[in-house]
């Protein structure tokens, strides 16, 4: 499973993916997860299976969808709560919702 | 309150979404993100070899020469100098490629077109003058134009296709070709016309009716106040409001930084140059740990208040909040679309571009002279963006006590509604 995770710059959602990472880990889960800004995201579409979008850009969903979901690439916004606490385990559920769902 | 809010959610917030996710918008801001590493280069080019240390001077002359400041000059000339070229490559490629359309085609396209409109000197060279923040706006305005243009052009049938097996290099370059054909003649036209009816160029009408006007509204104090309540009630509302406005601020705030600084680069002193309000002023006076000078608001935190949920938070928040990235606080604590919290998350920044303003204007610390990364961490960001001044760290620090002594009360407040649910529930 690849999760991408977008903000403007990538820079706080790296904060998270660094979580998601080791929450991954001791659930056994493999699971490839990087972050990167709005801007380079055209890069990343090849084999990405969810793209989550920080709360902070959520204006950006729509955009995002016409462009991925011709991939088959699941899209969502990251819940803000789980966001801001930096939850990985959390965040990496709603990933694995997104896919099972 | 929670009426306005809704209000402001329902109404407002669409259209600043509309905004931050608008194709040229996107395109100018993504384009000025693409060239920051060679303005920064360039502006610490010019730091260095104004750094107002005479141990440092004599120390390079010493190892270097008299001479060994041609270097940080070159870096500017290759940089700063041309930020308008750079900007409408990396604008056309970014406004192309969002089209699906061939970037590199267009944004050389809208290079030549721009070099077009530039005014040549006496001795057959391009003129510097308007290379760079002098012609941003045409740089700007141009390379949109330029790229709707091509993006049509290429789109229609005015294209030669190649047959089959022909390879996909020459097939590009020969589709480009009539487009480009035809917006060349287009600019050149637009040129000869100018020279012949006015003797002017371009540069100079959008200079002298657009631009000059816009840099001195920019460096008002009530344009800076309304622009950190705009950005700090966008991101009250969990929208990345520095992100949304920051097409409008690079355009606005580049021409201002880059005259303080050429001016510094050629020996004016950094409290003489002419600008106060730069973006360099908002990310290290104002935005000191992230907008909402939220850094001040996690040491509050660390003062009085009890909850471990705040506390937990503030730790988590620290590392990051060191290098201005503060989404933790804004979305964990929270801060966004939280009543207690609107007050001084609004108040803060405002009243931080009151004194930083003053300080400035009356000269207690000097202007802004060098575009750093908005991620330097505060205290240093202060010595830098000041031309290497310990005055800058001074008004650092005033601020961030000042914001400290605000978010207090409030942090406080709700540290008390918090404990006391807490203890209902228990």
């Amino acid at each position: 499973m690849k999760i991408i995770l977008v903000c403007s710059a990538g820079m706080s959602t790296s904060m998270l993916v660094q979580k998601m990472r080791k929450a991954a880990e001791s659930k056994g889960v493999a699971a490839t997860i990087d972050a990167t800004s709005e801007a380079d995201l055209g890069n990343h579409l090849d084999s990405t299976n969810v793209i989550l979008i920080g709360p902070q850009v959520r204006y950006l969903a729509s955009k995002i969808k016409t462009k991925a979901e011709p991939h088959g690439i699941q899209v969502d916004i990251i819940n803000p709560m789980y966001y801001g606490t930096m939850n990985g385990e959390k965040v990496l559920e709603q990933a694995q919702g997104l896919l099972e769902g | 309150m929670s009426k306005v809010m809704q209000v402001m959610e329902e109404k407002f917030m669409p259209i600043a979404g509309r905004i931050g996710s608008q194709r040229h918008l996107v395109a100018i801001r993504d384009g000025f993100i693409m060239i920051m590493p060679l303005i920064i280069v360039g502006s610490l080019a010019v730091l260095i070899n104004n750094f107002p240390s005479e141990a440092f001077q004599n120390f390079m002359i010493g190892l270097f020469g008299e001479q060994w400041k041609s270097v940080g000059g070159n870096i500017w000339n290759g940089s700063f100098a041309i930020l308008g070229l750079l900007v409408a490559a990396s604008i056309s490629y970014k406004l192309a490629s969002s089209y699906e359309v061939d970037g590199l085609s267009a944004a050389l396209i809208s290079v030549a077109s721009l070099i077009i409109l530039t005014p040549v000197t006496k001795d057959w060279g391009i003129s510097y003058e308007w290379t760079g923040a002098q012609g941003l706006f045409v740089a700007v305005i141009m390379a949109l134009v330029v790229t709707e243009l091509f993006r049509v052009l290429i789109k229609s049938k005015l294209t030669i296709n190649m047959p089959e097996g022909v390879p996909e290099g020459v097939v590009k370059s020969f589709k480009a070709l009539l487009p480009a054909m035809i917006i060349l003649i287009l600019v050149g036209l637009l040129q000869a016309l100018l020279t012949v009816l006015g003797n002017t160029s371009l540069h100079q009408i959008v200079f002298e009716s657009i631009q000059k006007p816009l840099q001195s509204l920019s460096n008002s104090l009530p344009t800076a106040i309304i622009i950190a309540f705009l950005n700090h009630l966008l991101w009250f509302f969990g929208l990345h409001g520095t992100n949304i406005i920051e097409p409008f601020m690079e355009s606005m705030y580049l021409p201002l930084i880059e005259k303080n600084q050429s001016l510094f680069a050629a020996g004016t002193s950094a409290f003489d140059v002419p600008y106060i309000v730069t973006k360099p002023f908002f990310d290290s006076y104002v935005y000191i740990g992230g907008s909402g000078a939220t850094l001040s608001l996690i040491l509050a935190i660390f003062i009085v208040v009890k909850s471990a949920h705040y506390r937990s938070i503030a730790k988590l928040s620290s590392p990051a909040g060191l290098f201005n990235i503060n989404e933790p606080v804004l979305f964990g604590l929270p801060i966004v679309l939280n009543p207690v919290m609107f007050i001084p998350f609004i108040l803060v920044p405002i009243v931080l571009t009151i004194t930083s303003y003053f300080a400035i204007s009356l000269g207690f610390v000097p202007k802004t002279v060098a575009m750093i990364p908005w991620s330097t961490p505060p205290f240093i960001s202060g010595y830098l963006v000041s031309g290497g001044s310990w005055l800058g760290v001074v008004l650092q620090i005033i601020n961030f006590t000042i914001a400290t002594l605000i978010y207090l009360p409030f942090i406080k407040a709700a540290d008390f509604v918090q404990m006391k649910n807490l203890n209902k529930v228990g």
